[in-house]
């Protein structure tokens, strides 16, 4: 058990020493997250907004596919991302692989269907008088779309923070399309992985509370949001 | 011109036809209520004509254009107040001032909402500050008035407006929907099952079942069963073994209701020397109450589990005789009455 409590002190000396490698895969962690976050949000809010107001043909079959990729294996995104970008793939010519917007192209098929599927059953589960109410006060389209998704504000906050959690914890994806180039493409995650790997459980818990801190400050954050 | 004109409207929930009106014009400037049983269709028309739902076919007119919803003329005439109560997670000030802030009318906030607080007997400096979860039921859906009552609507639709809200605050409702009319010149359609009120209140009373407008004024609606009787008539049993008799059904009449207007019964105090005859009944007056447009009495008499509506002119009233709790007889034609 020494090791878990050396862990915990070597991540405090990590951290407050300004270790550059740990440094560096903080950087890497959160700016691939947040390319992907950003994404995911911007696509997948209007999207399940969408797929959760209007009755559309078809929404029950839209519904079922964002539903089954909710349970997407993060490995097999990994893979399908390294098929994509890779040499002889259809962007290859694009020279991502092994970079970070890479690995946060991946990241974002990761998050999307997170976002619209939780962003859905947030819209779909709003009073059905709110509408009314909207209408029956004078909201024109978009006072009403506008009013509808500011009463959701707390629910789609959640559909972030769940996509977030995914993002931020992944491997496979940071490793397959990342390739844990040390300085470059490697992640909180990746490296956890590799320390555990080389028997530094130490350097791991550090690198593993560090993520932790990150997922702590995210949250104050949306719950402030989710305050106001 | 007419306020609304409806033409050929039809209007479904899942397939099931919830409304039907080929033709219907409903002047400017009036009190209107709408009477029926639940499920006759009155909340739906009361939807239509807030133009929260589109009818499924047919057209609506308002002060003579066609209108749709999320028509500018609607977003500044109509403010409908649903049966439900919503507010929205804010105190009650901000509830009330959302409508205006929507229709862009901002400056007058601060009045319009401490006038319409105060049209509801919501005292501003007690209310308005206070989170919609700290407000009772009839409180709640004071506040979803006042929030219609600020934008001083040319229209005013209000669902059950009285329903599950306490004595004080239906009085409150009461006197803020007769100020609306009468300072404002809101045209006002009231939904309610509060008879005594819609009379007080009303300039007309239609009356709706399965989803038709049947027309001005109450109607009492027989369900059976239906027995035969001589002369291809039926009957229905009533308290006393008295039977109220109607013409035999037609085959169209699919349920099988027969009703008859309340204008086409008549009523006689007991004291009157009658004795049992087809079309006349013996029964209890339960209520009375003045229909304050027309000067008439609206009595209701009942017979057991059936309470028909009486229509009492003002010369046979003042006769006397008749008391909540006395006898008296009612008369029909049995020719008046209509099978649905």
């Amino acid at each position: 058990m020494d090791f878990l409590f050396q862990g915990f002190l070597q991540a405090f000396k990590l951290l407050l020493t300004g270790d550059p490698e740990t440094y560096s895969a903080v950087a890497a962690t959160v700016t691939v997250s947040s390319y992907a976050m950003a994404v995911s949000l911007l696509m997948g809010i209007p999207l399940g907004f969408a797929l959760g107001h209007f009755r559309f043909p078809g929404r029950r079959a839209v519904r079922l596919v964002v539903d089954t990729m909710l349970s997407l294996p993060t490995v097999f995104v990994g893979l399908m991302v390294y098929a994509l970008i890779s040499r002889q793939g259809p962007l290859g010519q694009m020279g991502l692989l092994f970079t970070l917007p890479g690995i946060a192209i991946g990241q974002t098929l990761l998050a999307l269907p997170v976002v619209i599927a939780l962003g859905a059953t947030t819209v779909e589960s709003m009073d059905a008088n709110l509408r009314t109410m909207l209408i029956s006060l004078g909201a024109g389209r978009r006072q009403l779309l506008l009013g509808i998704l500011w009463e959701a504000r707390h629910g789609l906050v959640e559909a972030g923070l769940t996509a977030y959690g995914r993002v931020m914890t992944e491997v496979g994806i940071a490793m397959m399309v990342g390739g844990n180039i040390k300085w470059h493409t490697r992640t909180i995650t990746t490296a956890i992985a590799l320390e555990t790997s080389k028997g530094m459980f130490a350097m791991g818990i550090a690198l593993g509370m560090v993520l932790l801190l990150i997922a702590f400050f995210t949250t104050s954050a949306a719950s402030l949001i989710k305050r106001k | 011109m007419p306020l609304y004109e409806l033409k050929n409207i039809a209007h479904q929930y899942n397939g099931h036809l919830a409304l039907s009106i080929d033709h219907w014009v409903l002047e400017s400037g009036r009190i209107t209520g709408l009477s029926g049983p639940n499920g006759s269709g009155k909340s739906t028309l009361l939807k239509l004509l807030g133009f929260v739902e589109r009818p499924t076919s047919g057209q609506i007119f308002l002060n003579g254009r066609k209108t749709v919803p999320f028509d500018a003329v609607v977003r500044e005439t109509v403010a409908l107040l649903p049966q439900a109560t919503f507010l929205l997670k804010r105190s009650v000030y901000h509830n009330v001032e959302y409508g205006l802030r929507l229709r862009g009318l901002s400056r007058l906030t601060d009045n319009r909402v401490r006038e319409a607080m105060s049209l509801v007997g919501l005292d501003f400096d007690h209310f308005a500050h206070r989170p919609w979860y700290a407000l009772s039921g009839g409180e709640a859906h004071r506040v979803a008035l006042a929030a219609r009552l600020a934008l001083r609507p040319k229209v005013l639709l209000l669902d059950e407006p009285t329903t599950s809200v306490d004595a004080a605050s239906a009085q409150h409702i009461k006197s803020a929907t007769l100020y609306a009319h009468q300072q404002w010149g809101s045209s006002v359609v009231i939904v309610s099952h509060e008879h005594q009120w819609l009379h007080e209140i009303s300039h007309e009373i239609l009356y709706l079942f399965q989803g038709k407008l049947l027309g001005s004024g109450h109607r009492t609606l027989l369900f059976g069963p239906w027995l035969p009787a001589d002369d291809r008539k039926v009957y229905m049993l009533l308290i006393g073994e008295q039977r109220f008799e109607a013409p035999h059904p037609p085959p169209e009449a699919i349920h099988q209701v027969a009703a008859i207007a309340a204008i086409d019964l008549s009523i006689l105090p007991h004291d009157n020397v009658m004795v049992p005859a087809p079309g006349r009944l013996q029964g209890t007056l339960t209520s009375m109450s003045l229909e304050r447009i027309t000067g008439r009495i609206h009595a209701t008499v009942g017979m057991g589990s059936v309470v028909f509506h009486v229509v009492v002119p003002p010369e046979i009233f003042n006769r006397g005789g008749f008391t909540p709790g006395s006898a008296v007889w009612i008369s029909y034609q049995p020719d008046d009455v209509v099978w649905y």
